[in-house]
C-alpha cells in the first residue's frame, strides 16, 4: 500500500473515529439531558394529578356533606331509625341528589350496612355496602365501584349523619375518567392515561379499561406488558412503545385503595418525537461532518503527501536510476528537513558510487591492461625462450662444419617457423578477440542453426565417440547474426567435446518463452568447479593446459551484444549446461545500443 | 277509580272543546293491528270499533254486530251487522267491508257476506272466536287514502308521524256524536313532562307510569287507574334443551325478589306475581307461589364454575324496565348467575312488558300466549281450572318469568268531565267533555 494511500486512510479513520466519538457523546448526554427533563415532567405531572386528585376529593367531600345535610338524607336518616325501616320511598332520591351535586356515585346506607338508595344503582336497595360499615375515611380515597354495567373507578369520600342511635353513611364519589384526565394541564407532547385495575380487569390486560383523553387506542397493546408489570410488581414501570406518532416513554404509576389494594394505573407518556428528532439531527450533523472531514482527510492527506511523498518519490526515481547505472541522477532538495536531509544524502552517495566507479573501472582497467600484458608477456616469452635458444644455436652451428649447420639449420628453421607460427597465433587471438564484429541481424530459424552446428562438428563427435542430440520442439525464428551465433555454439560444442574424454552426450535445446528464445547446450562431462563456473567468462581465464582464455569470453560477448545472456550450471563429473536467453523480437534486439543494421 | 274528586261544582255536559292527550308511546302505524299495546289499543278504541265488545266484566255486548250465533258446533259463526253505521269517509258499512277486514287480518279464516250477515268459518271449532272478535287488532276499517277509516267516535284528521294525531268527532256516529269536538294526542312524551303540562293545563291527559302512581297520587292529582293490566316478565328465546340448563332457570326465577321489586321499584303500585294473569283476572293467581316464598335461596344455587351466564336484554327507553333489569341483575348473582345486560341480538332472555289484551282470562292467556311466541294454550273445558292448568303448562315449560303486573293511570285535568279508565285500562271517552273557558 502506497504511503499515500496509507495517509488517506490514516485521516480518513481520525476522522471517522472522531466524528463518531463526538456524535456518541452528544447523543448520550442528549438523551440524559432528554431522559432528565422527562423524568422531570413527569414528577410534575404526577404532582399535578396528585394536587388534582385531593382538589377533587376534597370536593367530593364537600358534595357528601351538603347531600348530608339534604332534606331527603334527613328523612332517611330518620327512616332508618324507626325499629322497622321502609326504604321504598327513597328510590330516587340518591339519584337527585347526585344529579343535584353532580356526582357520579352517590349512596346512602343504614348503620346495618343496607343500601337505602342508590344514584349508580338504584335496584341495588336493600344489599350491603361495606364501606358503611367501617369507620369513615378522613380523606378521600380511590375505591372500585360496582355499576350494572360493570365496575368502574371513582374519588370517594364518607359523610356520616347520626340520627338518634342510628347513623345514616353517605357515600359520594366521582368517576376517574376521561374528564379526569382532561382537566389536567398537560404539555403538548405528553399525555396521560388511567387503567381501571378492577375485578373486570383481573384476567389479564383489556384495552377495554384502558381510559385515555381520546377515543383512540390503536397503540393500547404496547401497554399490556407494563401494565402487567405493574400489577404484578405494584411498583412503578416504563417501556418505550412506537406508533405511528413516533416513540413515546411511558410511565407507569399504581394507585392503590384503602386497603393497599391496587385499584389503578395512572400513566404518563411522553413523545420521545423531539429527541429523535433531535437524535436525526445530530446524526444528519455527525454525516455531514463526517463527509466534510473526508473531503478535507482527502484534500490534506493528498496535499500532506504531495509534500511528503513527492520527494520521496524522486528519492526512489533517483534510487532506480542509481540502480540502474544512471549514477548521475540528482534529487533536488528544497526542503531542509528530513526529507531534504535524505536526498542530500543520495546525491552525496550518489556522487561517491559514480567517484568510486570511476576509480573501480580505472582500476579495473589498469587491472586487465596488466592481466592482458602479462598473458601476452607470457605467451609472448615461450615462444621466444626457444626462439632465442634456437638462434644461439644456430650461432654456434657456424662454427661447426657445414653438414651439420645444415642439419642444425634445418632443424633450427623448423624450429623458429614453428614458434614464430606460435606466435602469429597467439597474436591472432589477441586480434580475434578484440575484433568481434557487431551483429548483422536476420531471420534465422533456430532448428536449421542448430542442426548446422551439430552437423558441422559430426566428425569431433564420431572420433570423441560423443553422441549428439538437438532438441527443438516448437521453436520458430529469430532475429540474430547466424555467423556469430553459430561461432557461439560451436564454441560451446567444442568445450564439451574436451569436457567429455570418454566420450558422452551432447545436448543441445531450443524452446520459444514468450519474448525469448532459450537455447541450451549440455553434456555429460566432468563438469566445473564452482569457482571455475564463476570466472568462465572472464577473458583470459582458462581451465585447460593451453588455452587462451579467450573461447568463452568471446561467447559471452557475442551473446551480449545480441542482448540477451549466457549462464552456466555445473556439477563436478555429472556436466555442465550453458543456458542461453536471447530476444527473438527484431525490435528488442536493434534496441539495443549499437546494433543498427 | 277516581282518587281526588274533581273541583268545582258538576254541570251538565257541553259540546265542543279539544282535549289535549300525551303519550309516551309513538305509534308507528294507524292500522288496528298496529295499535296493540296498552296505550295504543286506547288510539284504536276511539277510532275503530270491532263487531263486538267485551265489558268491564268481561261480557259479550254488541257493537257493530248486532247479534251473533254458533253453527256447527262452532266452527261457524254468523254475525248480523248494525245498520246506519257509516265509515268516517260517509261510506255505509257492509258486510263485504267487514270481510275484506277479516280476511286481512285471518288469512286461515272463511269469511263470507251473505247480506247484512257475515258468515266466518274456521279450520276447527272455536268457542272463543266472538271473544277474539273483540280484540282491538280485529277491528273493522277501509283502507283510506292517507289514513285507515273506521266506524268509531272520532276520525282521523291529521297524523304528524312521531309528534301527533288530530281526531275529529264523528258526527254519524251510530252510538251518538262524542261532547268533545275533537282530540289531540301528543306522542312521545315522558311522564315527567306530562305532568308539567298537566300542571301548566297545557294537557288534559297524561298517562302515568306504574312506578309513579304513587308520587301522583301524593301530589293530589285527579287520577284514574286500572287494575294490573300488563304484565312484566322475563322471556327466554328458546326452550331449555337441557336438565342443567333448566336448573339454571328455575335458580334464577327462584332468586328474584319480585316482592322488593314491586315495593321499592313500583312503589307497591303493581303486583308481585308468579303467574300470567293477575289475580283480578283468573282469581286463582296465588296459588302461583311467590319465588321468595318457595324455601331457602340457597337450593337456587347452580355453584358451577365458571357461573353461568345469560344475556338479557330490555327496552332502555324503559327507565322502569332498565330499573328491574338491574336488579334481575344483583338477585342472579346472589345465586350465582351472571347477568349480562345487552341488546336483543344477543341476549338468551328479554324483559317484556306485555299487554293483556282483554279482560276475558281466556282470551288473555291465548293472547299473552301468542304475544309470547308460546304454544297456543288447550283448554280442557270452559272450567276456571281448565284455565289454571293451561297457564300453569305454560309457566312449567320455563320460557317465561312472571315478575310483576302494572297498572294504568292517567291524570286528568281539572277541566275535564265524563271521563274514565276501564278495569283494562281502556279510556273511556266518548263521554268526556270539557267545562268551557270563562270569558
Amino acid at each position: 500500500m502506497s504511503f499515500r494511500r496509507r495517509l488517506l486512510l490514516l485521516f480518513a479513520f481520525s476522522v471517522g473515529v472522531s466524528v463518531a466519538v463526538v456524535t456518541s457523546i452528544v447523543s448520550t448526554m442528549t438523551r440524559r439531558a432528554f431522559d432528565q427533563a422527562t423524568d422531570t415532567r413527569t414528577a410534575a405531572l404526577v404532582q399535578q394529578f396528585r394536587r388534582e386528585f385531593t382538589r377533587r376529593g376534597e370536593e367530593v367531600s364537600r358534595k357528601a356533606e351538603t347531600a348530608a345535610s339534604s332534606p331527603q338524607a334527613t328523612r332517611m336518616a330518620v327512616a332508618a331509625a324507626q325499629p322497622i325501616p321502609d326504604y321504598s320511598g327513597f328510590l330516587d332520591a340518591a339519584r337527585e341528589l347526585a344529579q343535584t351535586e353532580r356526582l357520579d356515585f352517590l349512596e346512602f346506607a343504614d348503620n346495618r350496612g343496607t343500601i337505602i338508595s342508590s344514584a349508580q344503582w338504584p335496584a341495588k336497595f336493600g344489599y350491603k355496602e361495606p364501606m358503611a360499615l367501617w369507620p369513615a375515611p378522613t380523606s378521600p380515597f380511590l375505591k372500585e365501584e360496582e355499576t350494572p354495567h360493570g365496575a368502574e373507578l371513582g374519588l370517594f369520600a364518607v359523610h356520616a349523619l347520626a340520627a338518634g342511635d342510628s347513623k345514616l353513611s353517605i357515600i359520594g364519589g366521582v368517576r376517574l375518567d376521561r374528564t379526569f384526565l382532561l382537566d389536567l394541564d398537560l404539555p403538548n407532547d405528553m399525555r396521560v392515561m388511567l387503567y381501571e385495575k378492577t375485578e373486570a380487569s383481573d384476567h389479564g390486560f383489556s384495552s377495554r379499561h384502558l381510559i385515555t383523553p381520546s377515543d383512540s387506542q390503536e397503540d393500547a397493546g404496547q401497554l399490556a406488558a407494563l401494565i402487567e408489570s405493574v400489577e404484578l410488581t405494584g411498583r412503578e414501570a416504563s417501556v418505550i412503545t412506537t406508533s405511528k406518532a413516533g416513540e413515546e416513554m411511558v410511565n407507569a404509576f399504581p394507585l392503590s385503595g384503602e386497603n393497599n389494594q391496587l385499584l389503578g394505573i395512572f400513566l404518563v407518556g411522553s413523545s420521545r418525537q423531539i429527541y429523535n428528532q433531535l437524535r436525526r439531527e445530530i446524526r444528519l450533523a455527525a454525516l455531514i461532518a463526517a463527509t466534510a472531514g473526508l473531503v478535507l482527510a482527502v484534500l490534506l492527506s493528498s496535499w500532506a503527501a504531495a509534500r511528503v511523498t513527492r520527494p520521496l518519490e524522486q528519492l526512489a526515481e533517483a534510487a532506480r536510476e542509481i540502480a540502474m547505472g544512471n549514477w548521475k541522477a540528482f534529487v533536488s532538495a528544497d526542503s531542509r528537513d528530513e526529507v531534504g536531509e535524505l536526498a542530500d544524502a543520495l546525491n552525496r552517495m550518489a556522487g561517491d558510487l559514480l567517484e568510486q566507479r570511476e576509480r573501480l573501472l580505472q582500476s579495473e582497467r589498469l587491472a586487465a591492461w596488466r592481466e592482458a600484458a602479462r598473458r601476452l608477456a607470457h605467451e609472448l616469452k615461450n615462444p621466444l625462450f626457444p626462439l632465442q635458444l634456437t638462434v644461439e644455436n644456430l650461432v654456434r652451428a657456424r662454427s661447426q662444419g657445414p653438414e651439420q649447420f645444415e642439419e642444425i639449420f634445418a632443424e633450427s628453421a623448423t624450429t623458429l617457423l614453428s614458434e614464430i607460427n606460435r606466435l602469429k597465433n597467439t597474436v591472432a587471438h589477441f586480434g580475434e578477440f578484440s575484433k568481434v564484429p557487431k551483429p548483422q541481424l536476420e531471420k534465422v530459424r533456430v532448428d536449421e542453426l542448430l542442426q548446422h552446428v551439430a552437423s558441422v562438428h559430426r566428425a569431433q563427435l564420431q572420433q570423441a565417440s560423443v553422441e549428439c542430440r538437438v532438441e527443438t520442439s516448437g521453436v520458430g525464428t529469430m532475429f540474430a547474426d547466424p555467423d556469430l551465433l553459430h561461432r557461439a555454439l560451436s564454441n560451446l560444442m567444442l568445450n564439451a567435446i574436451e569436457a567429455m574424454p570418454t566420450g558422452g552426450t551432447i545436448c543441445l535445446k531450443a524452446r520459444q518463452n514468450s519474448g525469448w528464445v532459450e537455447l541450451e547446450v549440455s553434456d555429460t562431462g566432468v563438469g566445473l568447479s564452482p569457482s571455475e563456473a564463476q570466472n568462465l567468462f572472464t577473458p583470459y581465464y582458462t581451465s585447460k593446459q593451453h588455452g587462451t582464455g579467450l573461447g568463452l569470453a568471446i561467447v559471452h560477448s557475442i551473446i551480449t551484444d545480441h542482448g540477451g545472456s549466457i549462464r552456466v550450471e555445473s556439477q563436478p563429473a555429472r556436466g555442465t549446461t550453458f543456458m542461453i536467453e536471447l530476444p527473438a523480437n527484431h525490435d528488442a534486439v536493434r534496441a539495443l545500443p549499437g546494433n543498427h543494421a | 277509580m277516581a282518587c281526588a274528586a274533581p273541583v268545582g261544582a258538576a254541570t251538565r255536559p257541553h259540546y265542543g272543546g279539544t282535549l289535549r292527550v300525551g303519550m309516551r308511546e309513538i305509534p308507528i302505524a294507524l292500522e288496528p293491528a298496529s295499535l296493540a299495546t296498552s296505550s295504543s289499543s286506547n288510539l284504536s278504541r276511539l277510532i275503530f270499533e270491532s263487531l263486538v265488545l267485551i265489558d268491564a266484566q268481561g261480557r259479550l255486548q254488541p257493537q257493530l254486530a248486532t247479534s251473533w250465533q254458533a253453527e256447527g258446533g262452532k266452527q261457524r259463526w254468523r254475525f248480523v251487522l248494525r245498520r246506519g253505521v257509516f265509515f268516517h269517509d260517509g261510506t255505509p258499512l257492509d258486510a263485504a267491508s267487514v270481510v275484506a277486514a277479516l280476511r286481512s287480518g285471518h288469512p286461515e279464516w272463511r269469511v263470507q257476506s251473505e247480506g247484512t250477515t257475515v258468515l266466518i268459518e274456521t279450520e276447527a271449532p272455536d268457542a272463543e272466536l266472538p271473544r277474539e272478535l273483540a280484540l282491538p287488532r280485529n277491528a273493522v276499517y277501509r283502507v283510506g287514502d292517507e289514513h285507515p277509516t273506521g266506524t268509531g267516535p272520532f276520525a282521523i284528521a291529521e297524523w304528524v308521524r312521531g309528534k301527533r294525531l288530530r281526531l275529529t268527532a264523528n258526527s254519524r256516529y251510530w252510538f251518538g256524536r262524542p261532547f268533545l269536538d275533537g282530540i289531540e294526542i301528543q306522542f312521545g312524551l315522558s311522564d315527567k313532562d306530562q305532568m308539567i303540562a298537566i300542571d301548566l293545563a297545557r294537557l288534559d291527559i297524561a298517562e302515568i307510569a306504574s312506578e309513579n302512581i304513587r308520587r301522583a297520587t301524593r301530589e293530589n292529582r285527579i287520577i284514574h287507574d286500572s287494575q294490573p293490566e300488563e304484565l312484566m316478565a322475563l322471556v327466554f328465546s328458546k326452550a331449555p334443551h337441557s336438565d342443567e340448563e333448566a336448573h339454571v332457570r328455575n335458580a334464577l326465577r327462584l332468586a328474584l325478589d319480585t316482592r322488593a321489586m314491586n315495593e321499592v321499584l313500583l312503589q307497591g303500585e303493581g303486583d308481585s306475581s308468579s303467574a300470567l294473569l293477575p289475580n283480578w283476572l283468573s282469581g286463582y293467581a296465588f296459588l302461583f307461589r311467590a319465588p321468595q316464598d318457595e324455601g331457602p335461596r340457597a337450593l337456587a344455587a347452580p355453584g358451577k364454575n365458571p357461573a353461568p351466564t345469560l344475556g338479557l336484554a330490555y327496552d332502555s327507553s324503559d327507565s322502569l324496565a332498565r330499573l328491574v333489569a338491574e336488579r334481575i341483575l344483583l338477585n342472579a348473582r346472589d345465586v350465582g348467575i351472571v347477568v349480562e345486560l345487552g341488546n336483543a341480538n344477543s341476549s338468551d332472555l328479554t324483559l317484556r312488558r306485555i299487554p293483556l289484551a282483554s279482560p276475558d282470562p281466556k282470551l288473555a292467556l291465548i293472547e299473552l300466549a301468542r304475544a309470547l311466541a308460546l304454544p297456543r294454550p288447550q283448554f280442557a273445558d270452559d272450567s276456571l281450572g281448565a284455565l289454571y292448568a293451561s297457564e300453569k303448562a305454560l309457566l312449567e315449560s320455563l320460557r317465561v318469568i312472571p315478575l310483576l303486573h302494572l297498572r294504568s293511570a292517567m291524570a286528568v285535568g281539572r277541566s275535564v268531565r265524563g271521563e274514565g279508565m276501564l278495569v283494562d285500562g281502556s279510556w273511556q271517552l266518548v263521554d268526556a267533555w270539557l267545562i268551557p273557558e270563562k270569558p
